[in-house]
């Protein structure tokens, strides 16, 4: 099979389209235009980038093949928990969101629940005092902010 | 003499207790990250630094600790290619030969330390022609003119596959993925290109973040994926028991690896994947009957880890000379001159002569540092073999999120450093290589900038980008190295397929 290949080259060349009309469209610098002005390096790249995803159309590698079922829903599971660890990391706190986030991580790698969220939690506390100390670089406490010495 | 009295500087630099304790910090660290499983030398490099970053350390300091931390890496890695047979990164695939036969005659600690020597002499050679060659390569840069920085930087992208690697097409679209990326933002016109009026855009993309998504969390993915969780067995090691005969016997074949792999380092498209192999074949040749190739012999675990750690000093030297790395973990320190605001290149030798040379000297130190860490304290680094996979690498993701956000303190860099993860998880699928799209990244604005200045100078001739013997030698390279691969890459991808697999494709 050699779709992915050919897929990803019609892709690029939409990209490189895309990019080379964007290139097209921008305003002419103050003071004139020059031999070479800002759209004269994304003209060349679209160009180079159209000719390569041509040759990837007309001659594809053969395909790795896609982790559909349950191992693509792991990875769709781990993007989410990154993006809900990048969400929450502000409003719930640093220790919190670590504690679920790394839980989380190992739990669905393969580690038993306890040990996950136990170490999710403890990586999470020596980090944040190792930044906070050590360091003396301020992550968010967020709801655990009652704690806070001053 | 004028090297030698910058070389004292460059110690009295290196010394300084804290820059010394850095040093020793990052060959420590760096072994770790070399031995753990699932973290390469780019990828434990990059991670570190934004660490170094927020630390607000010192220039030459943060550059000493992540020197340290590659070199290190290199150390590492060869640690479950004897043990285990499994290269902990591809240039340490050589080892596996005679290294894992080794641990199975019950010698694994006399593997362990012979090529910790022979790693240390490798890299010591590597580092005293590093110190001979850079300042004349440097001084021979100072005549480039922009037409030549223009097809210098051409020949680094189409050299970096490698004459081994698969399809330099591949390498060539990861190439504009990168250079495409590096042109959002503000240009030095003034004019907006494709930011779509988002604000966090105007600046361009921080090419750290792009590393830090497309190394560590790409890593993770790529983990979950291939359910390799679990984790390996735990190693025995037996009492060392090595004699000064041991040593000696491997000595001349550390020589002789560590001068042709600082060679394939230096040279464009070798690397040091290339310089473990050369080296391995050649002292098979080299000893013929005499040696026991391939079933464990001392000289076998020798060759390549000297030929491989003189060919990642080496190819420190076209990153310091011209601002040209040639593998990703150099493009991983480049990124960090970047944005410590030194401009890498031949200036670099007259402007920082401080920190290049207190970096040389550095190397030099860590290479003693790291010789007297890795023999005692090898059983340490054994165990860690062992950490499960599934402990670890959330942890780097979570270490790899404090370390963005520490730089910024904003959110958007998050989500922008998991949609690079994303995005890096798709390339690698598709065999699109990840450097050259980091070096387009780094290289793209300095590119750029030498093409306006080429054309400026020519009152826009296109024809002064190939107007000078040097810039059509390049040029000619160039071309080289995206036709060679279809040529010799068969025969030499042959040579290595013979040697087991590699475990990651991305750590050079």
């Amino acid at each position: 099979m050699t779709f992915n290949d050919r897929i990803f080259g019609v892709l690029m060349i939409v990209l490189a389209i895309a990019y080379g009309w964007g290139a097209t469209q921008f305003p002419e610098p103050f003071g004139g235009a020059e031999a070479v002005g800002p759209d004269t390096f994304p003209k060349l790249l679209a160009i180079v980038l159209a000719i390569s995803s041509l040759y990837l159309i007309v001659r594809p590698d053969p395909d790795n093949a896609w982790p559909w079922s349950r191992t693509g829903i792991e990875l769709i599971i781990a993007v989410v928990v990154l993006i809900f660890y990048a969400m929450l990391l502000q409003p719930l706190g640093f220790i919190i969101s670590t504690t679920l986030a790394v839980g989380t991580l190992c739990w669905r790698m393969g580690a038993r629940p306890v040990n996950a969220y136990i170490t999710g939690a403890v990586s999470g506390v020596v980090v944040y005092f190792l930044f906070s100390f050590a360091l003396d670089l301020a992550l968010p406490l967020g709801l655990l902010s009652f704690l806070e010495v001053n | 003499m004028e090297t030698l009295g910058y070389l004292m500087d460059g110690f009295g630099v290196a010394l300084q207790p804290h820059n010394l304790m850095f040093a020793l910090l990052g060959a420590f660290l760096g072994t770790l990250i070399g031995a753990l499983p699932g973290l390469g030398p780019a990828n434990g490099v990059a991670i570190l630094i934004p660490l170094a970053f927020s630390l607000g350390l010192a220039p030459e300091t943060a550059l000493i600790m992540l020197t340290s931390v590659y070199a290190g890496a290199m150390y590492g890695g060869r640690i479950s290619s004897i043990l285990l047979n499994i290269p902990g990164d591809e240039p340490a695939m050589m080892t596996c030969l005679d290294g894992y036969p080794m641990a199975q005659k019950g010698k694994a600690s006399e593997a362990l330390a012979i090529s910790a020597v022979a790693s240390f002499i490798g890299s010591l050679i590597a580092t005293v022609g590093l110190i001979l060659l850079a300042p004349l390569l440097a001084n021979f840069a100072l005549t480039f003119g922009p037409a030549e920085y223009f097809a210098l930087f051409l020949l680094a992208f189409a050299t970096l596959g490698g004459i081994t690697g698969k399809n330099p097409v591949k390498t060539v679209v990861a190439a504009c993925i990168g250079l495409m990326i590096a042109t959002v933002g503000i240009d030095n016109t003034g004019v907006q290109r494709y930011t779509f009026g988002v604000l966090e855009l105007f600046e361009g993309v921080d090419f750290i973040i792009a590393i830090v998504g497309l190394f560590a969390i790409s890593e993770l993915l790529f983990f979950i994926e291939e359910r390799a969780g679990g984790g390996k067995e735990k190693m025995k090691v037996n009492k060392l028991s090595l004699s000064w005969k041991d040593i000696r016997d491997i000595l001349p074949t550390s020589f002789r690896s560590g001068v042709l792999g600082f060679v394939a380092g230096v040279l464009p498209g070798a690397g040091a994947s290339l310089g473990s192999f050369i080296s391995y074949t050649l002292e098979k040749r080299v000893l013929g009957k005499k040696g026991a190739f391939g079933t464990g012999d001392p000289r076998g675990v020798a060759a390549p880890e000297a030929g491989n750690n003189a060919a990642s000093s080496g190819a420190l030297v076209p990153m310091l000379t011209l601002g040209v790395p040639g593998s990703g973990t150099t493009a991983v320190l480049l990124a960090l001159l970047i944005s410590l605001n030194i401009t890498p290149g031949p200036l670099m030798f007259t402007q920082n002569a401080d920190i290049v040379w207190g970096v040389i000297a550095a190397l030099l130190i860590g290479n003693f540092l790291l010789l007297v860490l890795n023999i005692p304290l090898v059983g340490i680094f054994v165990k860690l073999l062992s950490v499960p996979p599934m402990y670890l690498l959330p942890i780097v993701t979570m270490i790899a999120f404090v370390g963005i956000y520490s730089i910024s303190n904003t959110i958007f860099d998050l989500y922008f450093m998991v949609a690079f993860g994303v995005g890096g998880y798709v390339l690698r699928k598709l065999e699109i290589p990840l450097v050259p799209v980091i070096l387009g990244l780094l290289l793209g604005p300095e590119m750029e900038k030498n093409l306006r200045h080429a054309m400026e100078l020519s009152d826009g001739d296109w024809m002064i980008l190939w107007d000078s013997g040097l810039a059509i030698g390049l040029w000619v390279f160039a071309g080289l190295g995206l036709i060679l691969p279809y040529i010799v890459g068969p025969l030499l991808r042959r040579g290595m397929k013979a040697t087991p697999n590699s475990g990651s494709p991305e750590s050079d």
